[in-house]
């Protein structure tokens, strides 16, 4: 192999490394840009100066919306939670969205998932083969822009659908999202903390089931409370669904005999299923549900 | 073999005997290079895919509710499954919607959205459909799929002895043609 | 002191001619906000990198709380947002750091596109730079699970239905996901490994790419 020097040429090594001695010629020059129009500056300190001042900006904006919004959290995953409406994060909404669409749903669903996005997708990762011409300026490439504008229009369109669909699920289903329904009761219990004075971080106990037999509780696997309250009659927190261990501090007996008779928020009334006297017999039985002391 | 003669050539004059010295010590260090890939990698992605390869179990019959619970009205019924995922151990709890057929025959119906695996629920828009709140989607009391979804709903399995209903696994559904 | 250190390195290592390089590049007026403030939609890329960056280093943090196993996740994130010194912005970096990198690299996706910068020579450029695009969307989706809430849990069951419509090996495609036959331990243990280890690693590998063809062929130049 040739890689010897050629005996006229004096490169001095530092020591037995590969490193090349400091000779006395100044720092190396990259090429500059005096081929584009305007002034040109050195990217450390002149430049970047200006970046990282787009970049404070940038950075207290962000500071202040995260101090301000708290990153939403739900209640722990519940995989037999009928009632959760699934929303993928906000930048999924479009493809989201579209697979809802007459054509790339039911029989077409491969089209909607694969076909579709693949091109689309496909697209814009082969752009630069796609779009060959010289020509930068986007209003002299109509063609290139107008797919992209309408593939934007389109993304935005469909994001705008999803949500407001999801808005107005919310609103038929009578549901509050759950990082909020959260937020509001750590409020309260924050709140109802602070009256009480002290104790602050009361541990969540079990709250156990007063007068087990009851003829009451038979009533409510009739009535089909349990359909909605769970067997062991804990409710769905994350569904707004009550628990009935511990409901009597929440509710007075006359409270429970309007409920269980009119219904509330989501549930049905229950005066045609059961009989006055069944409704008094179960709500005496949910007001005595309270915490032991 | 030819390597002998290589011995002496210069890289220069080897064109003649087919391989060079240095082509064969690239194609040595390729192959090495292959082995050592392979060798690390292999099993890193037999341990990736595992799930994929492993045996399913075989479902089991659960004991549900009381054959004369269930009416005409498709109801929502939940009951505990045993579970083994992976090192996890659990008892959940799944949903089925039990009704009866005219012809008084009890079957029990998944609520998972046969579109994109949202849960479904009986009626929740008052016009005796299962609906979907994800994307809307629409099943009769049977399960079959009116807009959206491309199948109709699962169905599990079911059976009633000594007037207990029993399910067992899920199964494409069956009432549907 | 301190310039005797580096003239101390600079000896043995010489490596002034790299970070040279990097300094004194002339960076041309068209690009440059002092300039023309229109310019600022050059800046997109930086702003893009600067979040990325506090991305990495808020994640980093994060894991010293977070465990990915579905007994505890929730409670670990609950614990290191609510009872946790300064833990609910740290998260909330984290959390809204991810639409905001989304945002901006959208921002300068679409600034590279309607100058036509991907044109020749910087095909490989925009390649690499769309691949980028994917793993953010694929950190989006993996990090979205790992709080094990409900909304996580239902948008993860929901993507995976997406992933096993595909024809053929749709089912594969999902049981690999899932690390088993449902959306559960498995699953977030190999999100989070995807999340921290490999789509990481991956993006790190591309940037580097990005920005060594950046350096290399220097800016496009004004329309």
């Amino acid at each position: 192999m040739a890689h010897g020097h050629k005996s006229n040429e004096k490169v001095v090594f530092v020591g037995d490394s590969r490193v090349r001695k400091k000779t006395k010629t100044g720092p190396s020059v990259p090429p500059d840009y005096s081929s584009y129009p305007g002034k040109s500056e050195a990217f450390i300190p002149n430049f970047l100066l200006k970046e990282w001042m787009v970049g404070v900006v940038v950075l207290v904006g962000f500071l202040v919306l995260t101090i301000s919004e708290a990153a939403p959290l739900g209640y722990p995953a519940d995989p037999t939670n009928a009632a959760f409406i699934p929303m993928p994060d906000w930048y999924f909404l479009f493809l989201y969205q579209f697979l809802k669409l007459q054509y790339v749903s039911k029989d077409y669903v491969v089209l909607g998932t694969v076909g579709v996005p693949g091109i689309a997708f496909g697209a814009l990762l082969l752009a630069p083969f796609l779009d060959t011409g010289k020509e930068r300026r986007f209003y002299r490439r109509p063609i290139t822009s107008l797919l992209m504008i309408m593939a934007l229009v389109s993304c935005f369109w469909l994001t705008k659908q999803s949500w407001d669909h999801y808005q107005h699920e919310l609103e038929i289903t009578n549901t509050i999202p759950e990082h909020i329904l959260r937020e509001e009761k750590a409020e309260e219990a924050a709140k109802k903390a602070a009256e009480s004075g002290g104790g602050g971080e009361a541990a969540e106990v079990e709250v156990p089931l007063v007068d087990k037999d009851d003829p009451a509780v038979e009533l409510t696997k009739k009535a089909q409370c349990v359909a909605c309250h769970g067997a062991d009659l804990k409710g769905n927190e994350s569904s707004g669904i009550p628990s009935f261990h511990g409901i009597g501090d929440e509710y007075s007996k006359e409270d429970l005999v309007d409920i269980v008779t009119n219904g509330k928020n989501n549930m049905p009334p229950f005066k045609d299923k059961l009989t006055a006297e069944e409704i008094d017999q179960l709500a005496t039985w949910l007001a005595k549900q309270k915490k032991p002391e | 073999m030819s390597n002998h003669e290589h011995k002496d050539n210069s890289h220069r004059s080897a064109m003649k005997s087919g391989m060079s010295r240095r082509q064969f010590l690239s194609y040595t260090l390729g192959g090495a290079g292959a082995f050592m890939a392979a060798g690390m990698s292999l099993p890193m992605i037999r341990f990736a895919v595992d799930p994929i390869l492993k045996k399913k179990a075989g479902g089991t019959w659960i004991k549900v509710v009381e054959a004369s619970k269930i009416t005409n009205e498709p109801q929502e019924f939940k009951f505990k499954i045993h579970q083994v995922d992976g090192w996890y151990v659990s008892d959940p709890e799944l949903t089925a919607w039990i009704s009866k057929d005219d012809q008084g025959n009890a079957f029990a119906l998944s609520p998972i959205c046969k579109h994109l695996g949202c849960t479904i629920a009986w009626n929740t828009e008052k016009n005796n459909e299962y609906v979907c709140p994800c994307h809307n989607a629409h099943y009769t009391k049977d399960g079959k799929n009116l807009v959206v979804a491309p199948k109709p709903l699962d169905e599990y399995d079911l059976k009633i002895e000594n007037d207990w209903v029993y399910l067992g696994p899920v199964k494409a559904n069956t009432r549907v043609v | 002191m301190l310039k005797g250190v580096y003239n101390w390195i600079d000896e043995r290592l010489d490596i002034t001619p790299m970070w040279r390089d990097v300094a004194d590049h002339e960076v041309p007026e068209h690009v440059n906000p002092a300039h023309h403030f229109s310019a600022f939609v050059y800046c997109f890329g930086g702003l893009t990198f600067f979040i990325t960056v506090i991305q990495i280093l808020s994640g980093m943090f994060l894991t010293m709380y977070f465990v990915p196993d579905i007994i505890n996740a929730y409670k670990s994130v609950d614990y290191l947002q609510h009872k946790v010194a300064f833990g609910g912005i740290v998260r909330g970096m984290h959390h809204w750091g991810a639409s905001l990198v989304i945002v901006m690299m959208f921002l300068h996706t679409l600034r590279v596109f309607f100058t036509g910068s991907y044109k020749a020579p910087r095909e490989m450029n925009w390649v690499v730079g769309m691949l980028i695009f994917f793993i953010m969307l694929g950190l989006g989706f993996t990090g979205y699970l790992l709080p094990w809430d409900n909304k996580a849990y239902f948008a993860t069951k929901v993507g995976i239905q997406i992933a096993e419509s595909v024809p053929y090996i749709g089912t594969y495609i999902k049981e690999l996901m899932q690390g088993g036959e449902i959306v559960g331990a498995e699953t977030l243990t190999r999100f989070f490994a995807i999340h921290v280890f490999f789509l990481p690693g991956a993006l790190l590998a591309l940037l580097a790419a990005h920005f060594f063809m950046i350096r290399k062929q220097g800016i496009s130049g004004p329309l």
